[in-house]
């Protein structure tokens, strides 16, 4: 038997006007766990102004080989999977630009009206063109959860005071250097 | 500041102090040994925060009395502690440590709320600053406390047996020592008296809707901050070996 809990993608706002980015993965029961988790795994350290969780099973992901091996506006598989009278809501679009940056995947990029992720996949790569898309996520925003406004000062103000959680604050580098040059680091 | 009155707020800094210290060691102590690898570092961070807030208070405290930080924690005896029996119990199982830090989640926010109207304004300002971060702190406990309370039959029962041990021990953190009748003649702080009530309204709420029974019994072991068990004896020599071992080094 699984007893793994199911994950839950989170995605990071540094600041307001910023859009979310995907920082990674967390385990949890329920939303409100994902965000708690998410705010302690991803949000220690300075700069986070807003959390989403999304339990990974309702995002819809295709890399871009993906999506060349079929033709979204013309595969039958796909096709069918599109019923134009049912009724639409409103997904989440995230894109991977870029292969550069280490410490996000994915990228908020706006939201579409659509009435199945296939479709939500479609009106995406239609609305929101970009020069490279590595991968293309949709979640429906009915799948998101939030944290909210009053939720910045207690959950993430803390932080910006606490420099010693800065990599940079640990001296186990200085130290080490100084073990390995021979010297009694214990004065 | 007459003396009277500092060497009182001198001592309530070191109630305040040695009860965040003294949960942040045994919190700590299940850092990677957490349920999950996430609430493993959840929990240990909510320790780290009550640490900070231990240092908080002690700052404070040097100010007034000129007792260096680690001094005062780390060649200070078991007797000259002052925090309450509830957060030198040694751990059990998850239940037991979750409900604790609940109880005294919620002990916190009350008092804060109240030491941040404190007419000393180092010690006003310090209990604002807190006081956010155990807002976050109350969040992550509470929704604990109903997820077990409300659970499974065991963690229900896990979490009940933990409640009926530390409730009477929760309620020695309302017990009003001499010192704070000072500094509530002052207005300095509030006497911890004065917060029960809200306290058990609040705990008295969500536990219940969590499906779990209020312990009739409210009669602490001690009503002494200078009272000790032994498990505190143990905890210090542990905390302490370091420093004492080199008390000269430095990190």
């Amino acid at each position: 038997m699984d007893t793994q809990w199911p994950r839950y993608e989170v995605f990071k706002q540094d600041r307001p006007g910023e859009p979310h980015e995907s920082i990674g993965t967390v385990h949890a029961v329920d939303a409100e766990m994902a965000l708690q988790n998410g705010r302690d795994l991803f949000a220690r350290r300075p700069k986070c102004h807003s959390l989403w969780v999304a339990r990974a099973d309702a995002i819809t992901s295709k890399t871009a080989e993906q999506l060349a091996a079929k033709e979204l506006a013309t595969d039958n598989s796909w096709q069918a999977d599109i019923d134009p009278q049912a009724p639409t809501e409103t997904y989440l679009v995230f894109q991977k630009q870029t292969e550069r940056r280490g410490m996000t995947f994915t990228t908020h990029v706006g939201e579409v009206e659509a009435s199945s992720p296939v479709h939500a996949l479609q009106q995406a790569i239609a609305i929101f063109p970009a020069e490279q898309v590595f991968v293309w996520w949709v979640c429906p925003a009915s799948a998101v959860t939030r944290s909210e406004e009053a939720d910045t000062l207690p959950m993430f103000a803390p932080a910006q005071d606490k420099l010693y959680r800065l990599p940079n604050q640990y001296r186990t580098v200085f130290t080490m250097q100084k073990i390995k040059r021979g010297k009694d680091v214990i004065e | 500041m007459n003396a009277h009155h500092q060497s009182a707020l001198a001592q309530k800094l070191l109630f305040l102090a040695d009860d965040e210290l003294i949960l942040a060691h045994r919190n700590s102590e299940w850092t990677g040994h957490g349920p999950i690898l996430e609430e493993d570092i959840a929990f240990t961070n909510i320790a780290l925060d009550e640490m900070g807030h231990a240092a908080t208070w002690h700052r404070l405290r040097q100010e007034l009395t000129g007792e260096e930080v680690d001094t005062a924690v780390f060649f200070r005896d078991p007797a000259a502690y002052r925090n309450v029996q509830l957060v030198e119990l040694p751990n059990s199982d998850w239940a037991f440590s979750m409900l604790r830090q609940y109880l005294f989640d919620v002990y916190e926010l009350v008092h804060l709320a109240q030491l941040a109207a404190s007419s000393y304004r180092p010690l006003a300002e310090a209990a604002a600053k807190i006081r956010i971060e155990e807002i976050y702190h109350l969040r992550h406990t509470a929704a604990w406390v109903t997820r077990l309370g409300l659970g499974t039959a065991e963690s229900n029962q896990r979490m009940q047996a933990a409640l009926d041990t530390h409730w009477p021990y929760a309620h020695q953190l309302f017990v009003e020592m001499p010192e704070d009748a000072v500094l509530a003649e002052m207005g300095t702080a509030v006497s911890p008296t004065s917060l029960l009530d809200e306290w058990q309204q609040i705990t008295t709420a969500h536990l219940t809707q969590a499906n779990l029974i209020i312990p009739t019994n409210h009669t602490p072991p001690t009503t002494d901050r200078a009272d000790h068990t032994d498990h505190l004896t143990s905890l210090l020599a542990e905390m302490q070996s370091v420093a004492r071992q080199y008390p000269t080094a430095v990190w």
